[in-house]
């Protein structure tokens, strides 16, 4: 089966063919680009929960904070395109570090509650400062600039296709790093942290500093998720923040501990929601159905199906007559 | 006078969120399950009473039923659904449970509107009582007194009955008093049943001061949080105590700083968290 662990190779032309036919089969490049979005926040929450068993709801933390400080650098500091995403990634990382550092003070189950609880006070901070926030009205009128280098225009991202080519590059380039980080002794510690960790200590990792380092890696790709979500819609609203559970469960229903699953969560997600949203609002049910349905009966998710399946029928080509 | 009259508030909010907690920490102590649906049946907790008010006329039949049409619901969940997990890891128990949590606000969305609503005080409880220099609603003084009533006969319910004795010994070692002759299933499902009826009645108990809306259930869940990482999870006393710091650190803060009230209950986590990872009454 296609493993995450060659580079260039197994997942990766599969992402790539992926990308190229996502806007021409989808209704419109916008819906493309929001699945790619999503999918870049659902890989970031599958490097904590699939690798490092890390099961954070404070996801939407990052993401709001990239959304509203890419946003405030355009809009206040006049900064460009890519200083606003490098910006959010690097708030992202130092958001991210100091949360996962709190939090990781504990583990199990209070950790999750700590997660959600950060949660709830970016929510109220944001809430508090609308000043800067615009509060419940989210923030307004967010600039999609002109992609540039040194003063160079390079591209203008105006149209919906050719921002999306770009989202694609960056989902791309990024997807291909996470498999790096993961192949890496790092990314192996982490495992190893998350199959064992009494044993990873004994053997005498500091878990603790690769608890925070996974986190700041998650921090940055989240915020630059947010960032390019306020660039998409040229708005960063307030419900960015709690975007945590959704994260969560697109991560899960696609599939956690596999990186394209994180891009078939985020697809199905996003299809769904786009398909239901005029007819039936309330569609948030079968999400919290699926999550169940997953749980009890698809641990995988969708990508541990689709696994589970194609060895069924290769075991069964594989017997003689 | 200002100060007492934050203080008595911050009573009355600290034992609604002793009784959300409580039941989190008994169900977690007992059953060594994670329920994150807990804000959502608090959620319910407040709508039935807001039905049941507008159908009934009163507050006290909808002080009754609802709750107990709560801890129904969830006992019915842990037969049909929770007690198939018990077995899993604690991050199973979360998503499922978030599932159901986010099942019951669409459906509440559903039944009720997006749309909050208020409920009024119940007659007879409506005004206010002048206590030393100010005027105090009558309602949040029944409020303090009823639910120190049921904090009362909870402790009794745990500590002096045969039912609680097997909640205790149950935490212990639940394989040990299953093996002792005690049909566990039953004991599971009632304390799942009464750990979050508790939830339901407080949503029933505050929804005349705060109201209704869809979307309380993750705020409370996050007091909740907040409260057992103070407190210690499966304490009754952690969550007792946790509870009335919380309320009182939230109830005081409106006064200095009104913005920055609830943000302060999270502050407040973190600064134990930094001093005392395990929390004020935990151990290591």
């Amino acid at each position: 089966m296609l493993k995450d662990s060659e580079l260039l190779g197994g997942t990766t032309p599969v992402v790539a063919i992926a990308l190229v036919l996502l806007p021409v089969v989808l209704p419109s490049a916008a819906l493309a680009t929001e699945i790619l979005i999503f999918a870049l926040a659902a890989l970031a929450c599958n490097l904590l929960l699939g690798y490092g068993g890390l099961l954070s709801f404070g996801q939407g933390i990052f993401f709001g904070a990239g959304a509203y400080l890419a946003s405030l650098a355009m809009i206040h500091a006049g900064a460009g395109f890519l200083t606003a995403l490098a910006t959010a990634a690097l708030s992202g990382t130092l958001i991210a570090a100091v949360v996962g550092a709190l939090a990781i003070r504990r583990t199990g189950i209070y950790f999750v509650m700590m997660t959600l609880a950060f949660n709830q006070t970016a929510y109220f901070i944001a809430y508090t400062l609308d000043e800067w926030t615009g509060g419940e009205n989210g923030l307004l009128d967010v600039p999609r600039p002109p992609l540039a280098l040194f003063g160079a225009t390079l591209a203008d991202l105006g149209s919906p296709m050719s921002y999306y080519v770009f989202v694609a590059v960056v989902f791309l380039l990024i997807f291909v790093a996470t498999k790096r980080v993961i192949a890496s002794p790092f990314g192996s510690t982490l495992i190893a942290i998350r199959d064992n960790e009494a044993r990873a200590d004994a053997v005498g990792y500091n878990t603790k500093h690769f608890k925070i380092v996974a986190f700041a890696v998650s921090g940055a790709i989240t915020a630059l998720a947010g960032a390019l979500y306020a660039m998409l819609l040229n708005f960063a609203p307030l419900e960015n923040i709690q975007m945590s559970e959704n994260i969560v469960i697109l991560t899960v229903i696609g599939g956690t501990g596999s990186l394209l699953g994180s891009l078939l969560g985020a697809g199905s997600w996003v299809i769904i929601s786009d398909m239901f949203a005029e007819v039936w609002p309330r569609w948030l049910i079968v999400m919290g159905g699926a999550l169940i349905l997953v749980v009890l009966f698809l641990r995988g998710g969708i990508w541990g199906g689709i696994e589970s399946l194609a060895e069924r029928i290769s075991s069964k080509k594989g017997k003689p007559g | 006078m200002l100060y007492a009259f934050q203080v008595l508030n911050g009573l009355g909010l600290g034992m609604i969120y002793f009784l959300i907690s409580v039941g989190l920490t008994i169900i977690f102590g007992l059953l060594n399950f994670v329920n994150f649906a807990h804000g959502a049946f608090f959620m319910i907790g407040g709508y039935l009473c807001y039905s049941l008010v507008g159908w009934t006329g009163s507050f006290w039949l909808s002080l009754l039923f609802g709750p107990l049409f709560v801890a129904f619901a969830a006992w019915l969940a842990e037969k049909i659904l929770f007690h198939r997990i018990y077995h899993l890891p604690h991050t199973f128990h979360i998503l499922v449970t978030v599932g159901i949590a986010l099942i019951l606000q669409e459906t509440t969305i559903m039944i009720w509107g997006p749309v909050g609503k208020n409920i009024s005080v119940p007659e007879g409880l409506q005004g206010v009582v002048t206590l030393w220099a100010f005027a105090y609603p009558v309602y949040r003084l029944f409020l303090i007194s009823f639910t120190i009533i049921i904090a009362l006969a909870l402790w009794y319910l745990l500590e002096r009955t045969r039912f609680g004795a097997l909640v205790r010994a149950g935490s212990e070692s639940a394989e040990m008093i299953s093996l002792l002759g005690t049909n566990i299933h039953r004991l599971f499902a009632a304390t799942f049943a009464l750990g979050v009826g508790l939830a339901g009645l407080a949503g029933t108990l505050s929804a005349p001061v705060r109201g209704v809306n869809p979307f309380m259930g993750v705020e409370v869940l996050g007091i909740a949080f907040v409260v057992v990482v103070i407190g210690g999870m499966g304490s009754f006393t952690g969550a007792l105590l946790g509870g009335l710091l919380v309320g009182l650190v939230q109830s005081l803060m409106s006064t200095i700083w009104p913005e920055g009230a609830s943000l302060m209950i999270y502050g407040a986590m973190a600064a134990v968290i930094l001093l005392r990872p395990y929390g004020l009454f935990g151990r290591a």
